[in-house]
């Protein structure tokens, strides 16, 4: 200790002694100051006893994943033993309830997958430009009302999003589903077409010399391209308009709600990713005269990308784990959609299936169906524990280069 | 591109990010109106004659002189409805059989649907379920009620290529020429005076316990068990996240096993978690057995894995936050490494310690998986704090689920089922923003 390092002089020992009895009255902390060599040992001892106490607790951790790992893989195995490896993955059949039971996982496997995928494509592009704005737009003042909403949002409990899709949004989809596919495709569509348009028929002037002319053109362009924009806008949602949702819950209902419970994970993580560029970077693209999108686009996203990728993988995993939307709003219904990409009709997710069945299978005698459902969060659990895995080396990785090592 | 373009790409470009912002604000709000308005639906309603009877004979709540001085006036206008079923009874006697047959099928609706307006008919035997013993006790689900009786609901199949649709035929002109038609009438204009509707402000919705599975009554158990659950995964989660998270900080020297022990951690956090809930099932109550089957304990204590690395996370944060100077002039002055941490670290970080047990205490109330197998039940009464160990207990995260999809009545008591919605919303926002403000006060702390 450096204390008693500093006591090795005479004075200042005797200073000590008299320092080390005042703190002694006051608060007993003084047991560092001046000590016997016995008394040296025994806090040493004690010492080493508190931080193996410690590390002890602090790896409780550690042995808990590896607990859930081991426990959940000794109720899986026995399925694999018993069906092999086959029928789980190759076949749609899945009925656990007959005898012998059929427990073809493909279609579920697919169903999570699906509303996985419908998910990630919903928030990724809200999520990332959220964070961008966030991170490089807004000024302070808003963003610190702009985070709260992002916390509200992801701390809502999943079952009242799941209450949401199922009692809320699935009869609204059931009866007004087309006209508001419609809208959504207006709403969404109409502004990124406009700006295509001005965009191309900027380009396609370009190289034009005469300022008149060039004018002039760009302008027929605009109007030519705008009422070809527009018919399409117009077809694409009246085909929209015609589909008529046979069930409010579907693929697509469970999508939507899981892309806002994925992006508050998205926002954060691509938040700081993006906060770890650097300024100099943007000043320096700045200085070069960009404007703030191109900064954003071409050097700031880039220099992020891993930290973005990061985010986006723990976004998918959120979306993949959700249990009590699925399981409320997707259907429940275990085949493969007609045709493979039609959102509109129910699916069945592994999450949904673990809970359901589980009250049904035999939990005492460990029955095949007891077993298969472990099979699948052993599944989950795998792919949970890699994508974790990537996207932490990602974060690591990025880290490391930003800070230029 | 010339500088036009540019500035209009740029600009649309801050419309993207912003509006991203917008349509997560806005589908905050699409979320959680709904459910504020229809939950408050089930404390702030129009109360009929029918839920004070219920009130005073389950929960003996209520005047008894006053409820009788109701009752009788309620049963002045019953009873002249009473007396033209029977009227048309004695009536149906004396027509020719085939008639007879057609209007008895007709007849028997008429009075299912009077029982669920107004109560069991006079002479019907006492039935088992208490939901048969009122009639409506909700004005508005009083009015529906009053739809279906006055009009009997068809489906059109007609058209084979589109959905059947519904329609309605009015009962008054199926028994045309009979007594009963003045029924319908009668039962449409003196209804407010036969159920005595009046505005009440339910606050036992959420103190009783619930009546014949949440078709009356509160919503206590529920509240009481999502209140065990959650305090007892802090019991368990808290300390040893704080202790962890001191070793992580203080303690643990860079290297393999330190950074395995975080990967571990980060693991933990991204597991499904219907997973935990498996885990749950397979490790403390298959293999170490700590209760015969589901119990309080046994989610808890899978609550708490599951809440541990957000508080080891939360916690070392805000370990890391306390500036270094406090911690070198408390060992400058001698203090040792330990008694450094206890004196002037910890209370240091203890309100951002603070701000991440109560999100991981919300988190704890609200998740539903991870307590399906462990802990969760659909039926049942508000344990005691005796029971923790052994028995299960009905949460509201779970009776949501039961209560909107596998409950026999799930459109009749939507009412319920947004209180419980709104009930488990407002704890878990409010322990949020609670902790929103608590870091607001830190970070203005720290900055002086």
């Amino acid at each position: 200790m450096k204390t008693e390092q500093a006591c090795s002089g005479n004075d200042t020992e005797i200073n000590s002694i008299v320092m080390s009895e005042d703190v002694r009255k006051e608060s007993g902390r003084s047991g560092a100051f001046v000590v016997s060599a016995g008394k040296r040992k025994i806090q040493k001892f004690a010492r080493t006893v508190g931080e193996s106490t410690l590390l002890l607790i602090a790896s409780f951790v550690a042995i808990v994943v590896f607990f859930i790992f081991y426990f959940v893989a000794v109720d899986a195995i026995p399925y694999f033993q018993l069906r092999g490896f086959a029928e789980f993955f190759t076949s749609t059949d899945w009925y656990p309830a007959d005898d012998p039971g059929k427990f073809g996982a493909l279609a579920i496997i697919y169903g999570s997958l699906m509303v996985t995928l419908g998910s990630t494509l919903l928030a990724v592009p809200m999520g990332v430009s959220a964070a961008i704005c966030l991170s490089d737009i807004l000024p302070f003042s808003v963003r610190q009302y702009a985070k709260p909403v992002i916390e509200m949002l992801a701390a809502i409990p999943s079952v009242a999003f799941g209450f949401f899709a199922l009692v809320i949004f699935a009869p609204l989809l059931q009866t007004q589903g087309g006209p508001i596919l419609m809208w959504a495709w207006w709403v969404l569509a109409a502004p990124f077409l406009l700006l295509a348009i001005i965009v191309i028929s900027d380009l396609l002037t370009a190289n034009m010399e005469d300022q008149n002319k060039r004018q002039m053109m760009s302008t027929t362009l605009l109007v030519v391209f705008g009422a070809a924009a527009l018919g399409f806008l117009y077809w694409v949602g009246s085909v929209l308009r015609q589909i008529e949702i046979m069930s409010g819950t579907n693929a697509l209902n469970v999508s939507i709600i899981l892309s806002f419970m994925a992006l508050p994970t998205i926002v954060s993580v691509s938040e700081d990713a993006l906060q770890a560029v650097g300024r100099e970077l943007r000043e320096g693209s700045y200085a070069l005269g960009s404007t703030r999108a191109e900064t954003i686009v071409r050097t700031v996203l880039p220099a992020a990308s891993s930290g973005i990728l990061a985010a986006v993988i723990l976004g998918i995993m959120r979306a993949l784990g959700e249990t009590m939307v699925v399981w409320m709003a997707s259907g429940n219904s275990s085949h493969i959609p007609e045709p493979w990409f039609n959102y509109l009709e129910a699916v069945r997710t592994l999450t949904a299936t673990i809970a359901g069945d589980m009250g049904e299978a035999d939990q005492v005698t460990g029955s095949e169906r007891y077993h298969v459902l472990f099979a699948m969060g052993l599944f989950l659990l795998v792919i949970s524990f890699f994508s974790n895995l990537v996207s932490e080396r990602i974060v690591v990785r990025q880290r490391k280069i930003l800070s230029g090592q | 591109m010339n500088l036009g373009t540019r500035k209009i790409l740029d600009r649309s470009f801050s419309a993207v990010g912003i509006g991203s912002i917008a349509v997560m604000g806005i589908a905050l709000l699409i979320v959680i109106v709904p459910i504020v308005y229809n939950g408050l639906g089930a404390v702030f309603f129009t109360e009929t004659i029918e839920h004070r009877n219920m009130l005073y004979n389950e929960f003996g709540k209520g005047d008894k002189a006053e409820l009788d001085k109701e009752n009788a006036a309620a049963g002045i206008y019953r009873k002249e409805a009473y007396s033209m079923l029977s009227r048309f009874e004695a009536e149906m006697e004396t027509m020719e059989p085939v008639r007879q047959q057609e209007f008895r099928s007709k007849y028997g609706p008429v009075q299912t649907a009077l029982r669920h307006l107004i109560g069991p008919l006079p002479g019907d035997e006492e039935a088992i379920l208490t939901r048969y013993r009122y009639g409506q006790t909700r004005w508005e689900k009083a009015e529906e009620k009053l739809h279906e009786l006055l009009y009997e609901a068809k489906w059109d199949y007609s058209d084979p290529n589109s959905m059947a649709k519904e329609y309605f035929v009015s009962r008054a002109a199926e028994f045309e020429g009979t007594s009963l038609v003045r029924l319908f009438p009668y039962v449409e204009n003196n209804l407010d005076k036969m159920l005595q509707p009046r505005f009440t402000v339910y606050w036992g919705f959420l103190t009783d316990s619930s009546v014949d599975s949440h078709i009356f009554g509160g919503v206590w158990p529920e509240i009481q068990g999502t209140f065990f659950l959650a305090v007892g995964a802090m019991l368990f989660a808290f300390p040893l996240g704080v202790i962890a998270a001191i070793y992580f900080t203080e303690y643990a020297r860079d290297g393999f096993f330190t950074s395995m022990l975080r990967s571990a951690n980060s693991t933990l956090a991204g597991v499904p978690s219907i997973v935990f809930g498996l885990f749950g099932l397979a490790f403390f109550i298959n293999t170490l057995k700590v209760s015969e089957s589901k119990s309080v304990l046994a989610g808890s204590l899978t609550l708490a894995i599951m809440i541990l690395p957000t508080i080891i996370r939360a916690a070392e944060e805000a370990i890391l936050s306390v500036p270094k100077t406090y911690k070198e002039a408390s060992l400058s002055l001698g203090s040792t490494k330990w008694n450094t941490i206890m004196t002037v670290i910890l209370p240091a970080a203890l309100p951002g310690i603070l701000t991440g047990g109560v999100i991981s205490l919300g988190r704890a109330a609200g998740e539903t998986a991870p307590i399906i197998f462990t802990a969760a039940v659909s039926v049942g009464s508000a344990i005691g704090i005796a029971d923790v160990l052994s028995s299960p207990t009905p949460a509201l995260s779970w009776n949501i689920y039961n209560l909107a999809s596998e409950h026999e009545a799930a459109a009749e008591i939507r009412h319920v089922q947004y209180g419980m919605v709104l009930a488990l919303v407002s704890i878990v926002l409010l322990l949020n923003l609670s902790a929103i403000l608590l870091r607001a006060r830190i970070s203005k702390k720290l900055k002086g």
